[in-house]
């Protein structure tokens, strides 16, 4: 009853989709990404994804079941952050850690803001960046994917031959150049880099991302802003002169894809408003683009998504459609 | 004094050593003050304006009265009383020449005498700043803004803590954890958020 | 006697400076790193707790009101001074720990708060065992949550190793995990006043009560 008289946060306008086929569509179209990621990675890139899902929906479940609330797993919502979660870390991760991650979304980020809809930051990133800091030796070792496809016997074993991510290399200053990693463009689309399982194959999801910009279940600002405005400043205040970065190197590298079309447009922890989505986008490109150029890491996609959702409710405060015939 | 000085210190106060989210200096009144967004944006400025003065004036106090007389063991009680009467001199004068901005600003300066962010900014300034009771060249120049971005990065933590805990409002948040706890849980995560910024170099 | 009793242990329990009245934050969270710093930030703060309250208790007819905070920090800043040249003399290793800490002891809400809403209107002998039972208190509060981190965040207890194999969870060593151990802390607390319907909850926290 209770449950009943309490008003849940804005947008109470909503159409008719229901929460549930909103998030099993957008949890099935990143299907492909993680095939990728296994089919690149071997078989310990799917055990990272079943763990990571599991723990997700098993610690929702709980925590309903103990606070006695309606249990909603069947929603997706928990299997979802789950997925993102795993497509996060790297394959070479021990299994214990998708699991402390998992129950750190859930447990932390999600339901002690009140559950569904109330979270402020995203939980996949939050957790990610809770593991990040605490065993950052894991969370940046990366299996070698050329190791792993001379041949399928390969995709069993477990080999722990690691590489730096692109970025990586790039930040430590030991390559110069694309040509310098050996690899092309078309590696980086398809994905045959080290790198954290989802984020990977730009081919799968971008097939996704088209997707769910077609449904109309993401909009195109956020999206655009972000890469525009990482890729822009990256191009602009390129590592050897000014306009002479790599516009195609700095969006194929590291996590931008995943992030800027799954992450930043969760609908919980973005702005409401267009014109509040494409600020949050480019807000995100530029901490993005700063911490790559001057930071300690070497990516910055996800810190720069968990920054701005903190400034998101001044975002909803302060950038608002305007009243019709009112000037 | 060169500009990349400045910016360093910009970037380091309000980002990487926040006050607030990684020194825990101004806690009580961060978690106390940040319920709605306007006292928590007066309460920043006025945190941040007398974080400015207090760095100037207790850089003036180190430099010219401890060191040349030998009484740098005198810095905590010299520094809290010198903070103490400006903080309370302050609020008398805008309190008497412009009720507007007391209604802002000024009702918060008392508050403010034992917010640890403004001592700690003060000696904090004196360990960086001095060596060996040797002044740092440009280290007035470097107090006051290590001061003043002091006050910005606990505007900004305020900014944010502030907007995210109105619209909390109006969820149901389990009810052990309403308001202070829950408060401390959203600083947690945006400390690990403004962990992005760690190692920055240049 | 009875009465000193119930002085003593009214800090230590429900009138707990951390879990109670939510005061002194930043030392709390800031040193929390490991128990022996704990200990160590506990052990001083009651120290300057115990000497502003016995000589605000005796000077308290000579203090007039109107100046009275102005005197408070005074006395507890002397306080503070003396426990910071001993520490810099005996304990230098602690002293480079706390780091800045040790002198912010003079802003630490308990003890000013203390002198306002106590000592300056009670005698010597309550004084004291009101200052020991908050300093005792404030010891044992940042003890909890220095054991929680140091065993989680480091893997050890006062130092020495606890299992082997066991990575350990670093980021409560760090502010983020100062932060959630205060936040889930408090969360307990308030879940068991709850429970025990005592309307003790914990909804407001900071300086503004001891002003």
């Amino acid at each position: 009853m209770a449950d009943k008289l309490t008003v849940g946060t804005s947008p109470h306008i909503h159409g008719r989709e229901l929460t549930s086929k909103v998030m099993w569509s957008v949890f099935l179209v990143l299907a492909p990404a993680g095939l990728a990621g296994v089919w690149i990675f071997g078989i310990p890139a799917l055990k990272v994804i079943l763990v990571s899902t599991l723990t997700c929906v098993v610690t929702e479940a709980l925590i309903q079941k103990l606070t006695r609330k309606k249990i909603i797993i069947g929603d997706g919502s928990a299997a979802l952050t789950g997925l993102l979660l795993a497509y996060n870390l790297s394959s070479s991760v021990p299994l214990w850690m998708p699991i402390i991650g998992g129950v750190f979304a859930m447990a932390i980020c999600k339901h002690a803001f009140g559950g569904l809809g109330a979270n402020i930051f995203n939980p996949a990133l939050a957790a990610r960046a809770f593991l990040l800091a605490s065993w950052p030796k894991h969370m940046t070792e990366f299996i070698n994917p050329a190791l792993v496809h001379n041949g399928w016997v390969k995709l069993f074993s477990a080999d722990t031959v690691t590489s730096a991510t692109p970025l990586v290399m790039l930040k430590e200053g030991k390559v110069q150049s694309l040509a310098g990693l050996g690899l092309s463009y078309w590696d980086l689309f398809l994905g045959k880099r080290g790198g954290c399982i989802g984020e990977v194959c730009i081919l799968a999801l971008l097939i996704g991302a088209a997707y769910l910009l077609w449904k109309k279940y993401i909009w195109w600002q956020t999206p655009t802003g972000f890469i525009l405005a990482l890729g822009g400043l990256s191009w602009i205040f390129g590592q050897n002169g000014f306009f002479k970065g790599d516009f195609l190197f700095s969006i194929l590298s590291g996590g931008l894809i995943l992030g800027s079309f799954f992450m930043a447009t969760d609908y919980v922890t973005s702005p409401l408003t267009r014109r509040g989505q494409l600020l949050f986008g480019i807000s995100c490109g530029a901490i993005a683009f700063v911490i790559r150029r001057f930071g300690g890491y070497p990516e910055g996609v996800s810190y720069s998504i968990l920054i701005m959702n903190a400034a998101v409710p001044l975002i909803d405060r302060y950038v608002r459609q305007k009243r019709y015939g009112v000037k | 004094m060169d500009v990349s000085k400045l910016m360093a210190i910009m970037i380091s106060m309000v980002f990487i050593n926040n006050f607030i989210l990684s020194k825990f200096l101004g806690l009580c009144s961060f978690i106390g003050v940040s319920k709605e967004t306007k006292p928590a944006v007066s309460m920043g400025l006025a945190v941040t304006f007398v974080t400015t003065m207090s760095s100037i004036i207790t850089w003036l106090i180190y430099r010219y009265l401890l060191i040349p007389f030998n009484m740098t063991y005198l810095r905590t009680i010299s520094f809290i009383l010198v903070i103490a009467s400006f903080v309370q001199l302050v609020e008398m004068v805008v309190r008497k020449a412009s009720p507007g901005l007391y209604r802002v600003f000024g009702i918060y300066l008392p508050l403010i005498t034992v917010n640890c962010a403004v001592l700690g900014v003060a000696v904090l300034n004196s360990e960086t700043f001095f060596q060996n009771g040797h002044t740092i060249a440009g280290s007035f120049l470097m107090s006051a803004a290590q001061g003043f971005f002091a006050g910005i990065g606990y505007l900004l933590a305020m900014l944010l803590m502030s907007g995210i805990r109105e619209r909390l409002e109006l969820i149901d948040v389990p009810r052990s954890l309403k308001d202070v706890p829950l408060a401390f849980i959203i600083a947690s995560l945006m400390s690990l958020a403004f962990m992005g910024f760690n190692g920055f170099s240049r | 006697m009875k009465s000193l009793i119930k002085e003593f242990t009214k800090g230590i329990a429900i009138e707990n400076p951390t879990f109670g009245l939510v005061l002194g934050l930043c030392p709390t969270l800031a040193v929390s790193t490991s128990l022996i710093n704990a200990i160590g930030m506990g052990v001083a703060a009651t120290f300057v707790l115990l000497g502003s309250n016995i000589i605000i208790s005796a000077v308290r007819r000579l203090i007039p009101a109107q100046i009275r905070i102005p005197c408070f920090i005074v006395i507890i800043a002397t306080f503070v001074t003396i426990n910071e040249l001993m520490m810099k003399a005996f304990f230098p290793a602690l002293n480079q720990a706390l780091g800045i800490f040790v002198p912010l002891i003079v802003v630490n809400c308990i003890v000013l708060g203390r002198a306002e809403a106590f000592a300056c209107k009670r005698p010597v002998l309550d004084s004291i065992f009101d200052a020991l039972g908050m300093g005792v208190g404030f010891t044992l509060a940042l003890c909890i949550i220095a054991a929680v981190r140091e065993v989680l965040g480091a893997g050890t207890f006062l130092g020495f190793g606890l299992v082997k194999g066991f990575e350990p969870i670093t980021v409560f060593i760090l502010a983020p995990g100062a932060l959630l151990t205060m936040g889930i802390l408090i969360g307990i607390v308030n879940y068991w006043h709850i429970k025990l319907k005592t309307s003790k909850e914990i909804t407001k926290a900071g300086c503004d009560g001891c002003k």
